[in-house]
């Protein structure tokens, strides 16, 4: 996925620091588990959130150690022991991040593609054999947005449809309950509308400059004698709505769940980190209380 | 029953105080109104079920008394949520009793509700005009499906086509209403970190305050 997930730093008390920071690191290290050493390369905070997430739908206290790893040799850090959460969203880092390096080697040639592939491989068929009907779904839902890419759509609540669907297959196969289950795929599909949308602002310049699909320059009508800066300008208002409305049914979901821990860790991310994440990439500077120095 | 304590988040021998403000920020939260336009908006009012149920038993425990003002307001609360949905309900029978159109708009907000989108979309892409009525529909439709641009658009659309129609208004100031209400929310905005005061406001303070003392013959700051 795309990294945008994460908490409120200053916010959060050290210890939550550590241990958000140890489900991060309980992901990696099942990831090297599953795909080797190599594999951890594809870690992503959005995979965390997704292990964090879960696992406080469990009333078990939090469990795990101080250890040393090989990314971090010096310093013992904390790391969450492996559980269904933290084995989930490793499965769903490695799915996705071979989807994604497929996906660079079709569209752009890239060597990163198959090389990184080759490394997924045996990891990404386990998942397939492990969770065989969510892999459809989300195969599925990669067509669709590569089909939409393709005939160029030109609405943004369409584009993100595809990815917004996909992560609601994702968050919703977490639980057998079917009433958290659907809690969780509506809290999935805000999350990953948000996600498209704000990586679609966040690529605009590189879109203009590679003549790239991207939702917004269709929909808004991209002119090249306007600039991409008040381009940027002119739609982040519209943009910023869905953004937020998008958060906003999020977190109306949210509040649905029966957290069982964890809840200022979450609680950071979904009232703080998600909003200054998108403020941060809209460059609303004044607004944003980040004052520099 | 589930634990009430747990339920309203509460440390078990809370006082009657800590749960009557427990319960009214949970009544807040879990609103009928504030899941209006939301797919999960029956398990929310399951929500509040539990959390009503919670808070009738540790008021009953813990006061006679207060038990019975407790559901008396309940049965308040009870009937002004009844009148609601009534007047809501002949909100749609306005239309449903008058035209074949009428019915139609009152099946498809049916569907709405029940999350039976296919269904609904097709008999809108039927309707012969595009309406008001038309464009509030479809915004509600998109709202639900979490199409939140497209919606927006309708329904502003609907009122600006019958600007004096409360219903379209209604919803459209509910969706703004919501965005408001998550991007001044009281956990962002609670100050800390990012709220404080940059470099340059704390000497100009500082330098105001020492030019003061000066002027009253002492002073803050030694050096200048």
């Amino acid at each position: 996925m795309f990294g945008y997930i994460t908490p409120d730093k200053p916010d959060l008390k050290i210890c939550e620091f550590e241990v958000f920071r140890g489900y991060y690191c309980g992901v990696c290290k099942t990831i090297a588990k599953k795909a080797g050493h190599r594999g951890r390369i594809v870690l992503s905070y959005d995979c965390a959130f997704l292990a964090l997430l879960i696992d406080s739908l469990d009333k078990a206290p939090v469990s795990g150690k101080h250890r040393r790893c090989l990314v971090h040799p010096l310093n013992k850090r904390y790391i969450v022991d492996s559980n269904f959460a933290v084995e989930y969203a490793s499965d769903i880092n490695i799915l996705l991040a071979y989807y994604n390096l497929k996906d660079k080697w079709q569209d752009e040639k890239r060597l990163i593609g198959p090389a990184g592939m080759a490394v997924l491989k045996k990891g990404y068929r386990r998942v397939k054999r492990k969770y065989p009907d969510l892999v459809n779904a989300v195969e599925e839902e990669l067509n669709n947005l590569k089909e939409l890419e393709k005939r160029n759509c030109d609405s943004i609540d369409e584009a993100c449809e595809p990815f917004a669907r996909l992560m609601q297959s994702i968050f919703l196969y977490a639980s057998d309950c079917e009433n958290i289950g659907k809690v969780l795929g509506w809290v999935g599909y805000n999350l990953g509308k948000w996600i498209y949308l704000l990586d679609a602002y966040d690529d605009i310049e590189d879109n203009v400059k590679s003549r790239s699909y991207n939702p917004l320059t269709v929909q808004f009508g991209y002119d090249d004698g306007e600039g991409v800066e008040s381009f940027r300008e002119r739609i982040r208002e519209k943009t910023e709505f869905v953004l937020v409305y998008s958060l906003s049914e999020l977190e109306k979901a949210f509040s649905l769940l029966d957290i069982k821990k964890n809840k200022s860790i979450l609680e950071n991310i979904i009232y703080r980190g998600l909003l200054i994440k998108t403020r941060n990439v809209l460059q609303m500077g004044a607004d944003c209380h980040e004052k520099s120095l | 029953m589930k634990n009430p304590y747990e339920v309203l988040g509460l440390k078990e021998g809370a006082s009657i105080e800590e749960i009557k403000k427990a319960y009214r920020e949970l009544v807040k939260k879990y609103h009928p109104d504030r899941y209006m336009d939301n797919p999960l908006s029956d398990l929310a009012e399951e929500k509040l079920r539990e959390i009503n149920e919670a808070y009738d038993y540790l008021i009953k425990n813990a006061n006679n008394n207060q038990r019975q003002q407790q559901y008396q307001r309940q049965q308040q609360q009870q009937q002004q949520y009844q009148r609601q949905q009534q007047s809501q309900g002949t909100g749609s029978g306005y239309y449903g009793g008058y035209s074949d159109n009428s019915r139609l708009v009152y099946q498809i907000k049916m569907l709405i509700q029940n999350g039976n989108f296919a269904q609904a979309q097709r008999l809108l892409d039927s309707m012969p005009v595009r309406d008001a009525t038309w464009n509030y529909l479809q915004g509600l439709l998109f709202l639900r499906r979490g199409w939140y641009d497209r919606a927006n658009v309708h329904l502003q659309r609907a009122v600006q086509m019958d600007p004096g129609n409360m219903e379209y208004r209604d919803a459209l100031s509910r969706v703004n209403t919501q965005f408001n209400a998550y991007r001044y929310n009281p956990n962002y905005y609670r100050g800390g970190y990012h709220q404080g005061p940059d470099m340059c406001s704390v000497c100009t303070t500082l330098w105001c305050a020492d030019s003061l003392c000066e002027c009253c013959g002492g002073d803050l700051i030694a050096c200048c």
